[in-house]
C-alpha cells in the first residue's frame, strides 16, 4: 500500500523517499546476455501457466460440486480435503481465537489439512456477516503459521458482485486461460449438481429413519456422491441423480401414516455440516423421525426470495437481522404451519444473528404451540449432553403426539 | 408382590426407589455419587435391599436415568434407560397431574419443563455454564463456613438480602467476597445468594418460557427453603416442593420401567455385588477420528459398548440370547 503521509525520518524540505513501485520507471542496466529486440523467446501464454491446485473447505456433502466447479469451470486441479476428524478440528482450534465463530475453526483446520496435501489455492466465500472477513484473516493466520506457497481465492475481494469481476478475479488467481463460454456452460452443471445433492439429502432425511434394511439409504447416498464425484459432464450429473432417485424409490420403508416430524433451521454452516453439529440429523433419524432441514445452498443461495420471506414474517420482525435470520424465521413458521411436531434451531457458539432469531422463535413456539429446541455447538466432541437433550425432545414430542 | 426399581445416577448424588404395583414408593435411598457411579449404585442397591423383604417383593423391571444411565443400565440389565428430563416429567406429572411448570435444579444442571394437560410441551436445560446449581451453592457454603443443609434456614432469617450479581458464578463469587469484606451480615449474604440462584435460573434457563402455576420445584436445591422463598418472591406464585422431590427422577424411571412392554424373566435379586464391573476405554484406530469407545465388562464378559461415531468402530458383545431393552 502506498502511503502519502510523510514519514518521521523525512526532514523538512527534503525530497520524499521514493517507493519501489515509483522506481520502476527507471532503466536498469543488467549484466548478462542482451534481450533480443524482436523475438521474445516466450512460450505461448497458455503454456506459461502452471496448473493450480485448488482446495475448498469441507462443507457437508458439497465436495463433488466444488470439484466439478474447480475442474470443469475453473479448469484447475482439485485437491480434496480429508474427512475432518478430531485432529483437524483441534488444529483449527489452535489456529483461531477462542471466541471466533465455530465454522471459522473448522474451516481453518480444513485449510491447514488441504495445504498439507499440496493445495496452492484456497477458496473462501463471501456472506453477510463476519464471514466476509474470514478469508483475509485465515490467510494471515495461515501465513503466520508458516504456510507460504498459497493464494486465496477470496470472493469477498470482489465487492462489486458483478460476474465480469468474478471472472477477472478467477483468471488472475487460478487460470488466465479460463474459457468463459465453457465455464458458464459447466457452471450450470455445477448449479444443477448442488440442487441434486440437496434433493438427495432431503429425500434421505425424510425416509432414512424408516428404512427396513439398516444402512440402505446411506448406501444409496454414498453411491450417488461417488457418481457425482466422478462426473465430468453435465449429462453424467443428471444421469447419476436419476439413478439415485430410482434407487431410493426402490428401497422398502416402513413409515407410519403420521410419523413424528422435525424441522431443522439454524446457522448456515453448523445446521448443515454433520461434523460441526455432532451429526444431529443421524441421531434423530436413528430415533425414527421424519426430518427436514431448511438450510442448504439451493434453499438459501439459489432459490431464496428475500423480499417474499421478509413479507411472510412481517408480523414477527420488521427488519432483516442479518444473514440467515429472516430465512430461518420464515422456515420455522412454515414448519409450524405445516404441522411439524418440533423444530430444532442449531447455531454455533457466538453467532450473533442467530441469537437474535431465538426470541422470535420462542414467540413462535408459544403462539403456534410447537416446541423448539435450541442447540449451540462449539468444537466440543462429547455428545452425552446432546443425546440427553435430543432424547428428551423426542420423548416429549412423541408423547404429545400419541396423546393428542 | 411385583415391584419396580428406578435408579437415578446424577453427578453429585445417586437416588433409588422401589415402587409397588400401586406405584407407591416402598423403599428409597439417596447417597452421594462421589465420582464413582458404579460404586454408588451398589451402595444404593444395598440400601434398598435392606428396606424391603425380598421374599415378598419381586422386582420385575428396572429403569435407570441420570447422566450415568447407560453405564448403570448395562450393570443392572435395565429394561428402560431414559434421559432425566423425561423421567422427571413422568414422575412429577404422576404425583401432580395438574402441574404446569417443573423447575429443577440439580448438582450440575438445571432444567425447566412446561406441561400442558399432563404432557411436556417444552423444556430447556442449562447449556454452557453451571451457574446457580447445587455445586455452586455448596462451594459457596464451604467458603462461608456453613453447612449447605443449613443454608435455607439462615437465609429465611434475613430481612435485607444483599444484592448479588446473578449473571455468572464468577461475578457472583467476587460480589459475595466483596459484600462480606465491607461488613454485610452473613445471613444477608446467604439470602442474597439464594436470590441470585433463583434470578439466574429465571434469566437463563427460564428465559422466554411461560411459567404458569401450579409450579413444582425439585432437585437437590429444592431442599433449600431460602431458594424456594426466592422463587416464590420472584414469580409471585406458590412454589410446591414435594418431600420426595429429590427422588422424582428415579421415581419416573421406575414408573417407566413398570410400563415397559417387556419385563424381566426372573426377579432382580439385588445381587450386583456378586459381579465385578469394569469399564475399559478403547481408542478406535479405524480412522483418524480416534473415537473413544467405552466397553463395560461384567466379570471379564463384555456386556455393552458405546462412544463410536460409525459402525466401523462398533465393538459388539458376543452373540447371546437377546435381552429386550
Amino acid at each position: 500500500m502506498r502511503s502519502f503521509q510523510s514519514t518521521p525520518e523525512q526532514g523538512v524540505g527534503e525530497p520524499r523517499a521514493k517507493e519501489q513501485t515509483e522506481e520502476r520507471g527507471r532503466i536498469v542496466m543488467k549484466s548478462g546476455s542482451p534481450r533480443p529486440l524482436f523475438f521474445t523467446g516466450k512460450r505461448p501464454r497458455r503454456d506459461r501457466h502452471s496448473r493450480r491446485k485448488v482446495s475448498f473447505f469441507h462443507f457437508r456433502s458439497y465436495e463433488p460440486a466444488f470439484k466439478y466447479f474447480t475442474e470443469q469451470v475453473l479448469d484447475a486441479d482439485f485437491v480434496p480435503t480429508p474427512t475432518p476428524t478430531r485432529a483437524t478440528i483441534k488444529r483449527g482450534e489452535e489456529m483461531s481465537a477462542d471466541y471466533v465463530c465455530t465454522p471459522f475453526k473448522h474451516i481453518i483446520g480444513d485449510y491447514a489439512a488441504a495445504l498439507d496435501q499440496g493445495a496452492d489455492v484456497l477458496v473462501q466465500v463471501t456472506g453477510f456477516c463476519r464471514l466476509n472477513y474470514y478469508g483475509e484473516l485465515q490467510e494471515m493466520i495461515l501465513r503466520e503459521a508458516g504456510y507460504d506457497g498459497f493464494q486465496m481465492l477470496n470472493f469477498s475481494y470482489v465487492p462489486s458482485g458483478k460476474i465480469r469481476d468474478y471472472i477477472a478475479y478467477c483468471k488472475k488467481i487460478v487460470n488466465p486461460n479460463l474459457s468463459v463460454a465453457h465455464g458458464i456452460k459447466n457452471l450450470l452443471g455445477a448449479y444443477r449438481m448442488v440442487e441434486h445433492i440437496d434433493a438427495v439429502r432431503d429425500r434421505y432425511l425424510a425416509n432414512a429413519g424408516f428404512e427396513v434394511e439398516h444402512g440402505s439409504f446411506a448406501r444409496v447416498r454414498k453411491q450417488f456422491l461417488s457418481d457425482m464425484n466422478a462426473a465430468t459432464t453435465n449429462a453424467q450429473i443428471e444421469e447419476g441423480f436419476r439413478r439415485a432417485m430410482d434407487a431410493f424409490d426402490a428401497l422398502p420403508i416402513e413409515k407410519p401414516v403420521d410419523p413424528v416430524r422435525v424441522g431443522i433451521v439454524g446457522e448456515y454452516y453448523t445446521a448443515q455440516d454433520p461434523t460441526s453439529c455432532l451429526n444431529v440429523e443421524q441421531k434423530l433419524l436413528d430415533m425414527g423421525v421424519e426430518l427436514s432441514n431448511a438450510m442448504s445452498i439451493s434453499a438459501f443461495n439459489l432459490h431464496y426470495n428475500a423480499r417474499a420471506a421478509q413479507a411472510r414474517v412481517a408480523e414477527y420482525c420488521a427488519y432483516d437481522m442479518g444473514p440467515t435470520s429472516t430465512f430461518n424465521i420464515d422456515a420455522a413458521k412454515r414448519y409450524a404451519e405445516a404441522g411439524y411436531d418440533g423444530i430444532i434451531h442449531i447455531k454455533s457458539a457466538g453467532c450473533t444473528p442467530e441469537i437474535d432469531v431465538m426470541p422470535v422463535l420462542q414467540r413462535l413456539s408459544r403462539e403456534e404451540h410447537v416446541p423448539v429446541l435450541f442447540l449451540t455447538f462449539d468444537t466440543q466432541t462429547s455428545d452425552a449432553g446432546l443425546d440427553t437433550r435430543l432424547e428428551a425432545f423426542y420423548d416429549m414430542i412423541a408423547m404429545r403426539k400419541v396423546r393428542s | 408382590m411385583k415391584a419396580f426399581l428406578g435408579i437415578d445416577t446424577g453427578s453429585i448424588s445417586t437416588k433409588g426407589v422401589v415402587i409397588d404395583e400401586a406405584r407407591k414408593i416402598i423403599a428409597r435411598s439417596y447417597l452421594w455419587t462421589e465420582g464413582d457411579p458404579s460404586g454408588a449404585v451398589r451402595r444404593v442397591v444395598d440400601d434398598l435391599r435392606s428396606q424391603i423383604d425380598l421374599d415378598n417383593v419381586e422386582v420385575m423391571s428396572i429403569g435407570t436415568t441420570g447422566s450415568a444411565r447407560r453405564l448403570v443400565g448395562a450393570m443392572l440389565e435395565a429394561q428402560v434407560v431414559k434421559n432425566e428430563i423425561t423421567a422427571h416429567a413422568v414422575g412429577t406429572t404422576f404425583l401432580h397431574p395438574d402441574v404446569r411448570t417443573i423447575l429443577e435444579i440439580g448438582g450440575q444442571d438445571s432444567k425447566i419443563i412446561c406441561i400442558e394437560n399432563g404432557i411436556a410441551v417444552d423444556y430447556a436445560m442449562n447449556t454452557l455454564c453451571a451457574a446457580g446449581t447445587g455445586s455452586f451453592l455448596s462451594s459457596q457454603a464451604h467458603r462461608l463456613g456453613v453447612e449447605v443443609e443449613e443454608f435455607g434456614e439462615i437465609a429465611l432469617t434475613s430481612e435485607k438480602p444483599a444484592n448479588i450479581a446473578a449473571r455468572c458464578t464468577v461475578f457472583a463469587e467476587s460480589d459475595l467476597v466483596h459484600k462480606l469484606q465491607v461488613g454485610y451480615e452473613k445471613k444477608d449474604v446467604i439470602a442474597g445468594l439464594c436470590r441470585a440462584v433463583a434470578t439466574n435460573y429465571l434469566n437463563n434457563v427460564g428465559k422466554g418460557k411461560k411459567i404458569e402455576s401450579p409450579v413444582v420445584f425439585q432437585g437437590g436445591v429444592s431442599k433449600n427453603v431460602g431458594v424456594v422463598r426466592a422463587f416464590e418472591d420472584a414469580l409471585g406464585m406458590e412454589v410446591l416442593v414435594d418431600p420426595d422431590g429429590h427422588l422424582m427422577g428415579c421415581f419416573g424411571a421406575a414408573l417407566l420401567a413398570a410400563d415397559a412392554p417387556v419385563h424381566r424373566a426372573e426377579p432382580f435379586m439385588f445381587d450386583v455385588d456378586d459381579f465385578e464391573f469394569r469399564t475399559r476405554e478403547v481408542i478406535c484406530g479405524h480412522c483418524a477420528n480416534h473415537c473413544e469407545i467405552v466397553c463395560v465388562y461384567r466379570d471379564a464378559e463384555l456386556i455393552d459398548s458405546w462412544g463410536n461415531r460409525c459402525d466401523r468402530g462398533a465393538i459388539r458383545p458376543k452373540a447371546k440370547t437377546e435381552t429386550a431393552s
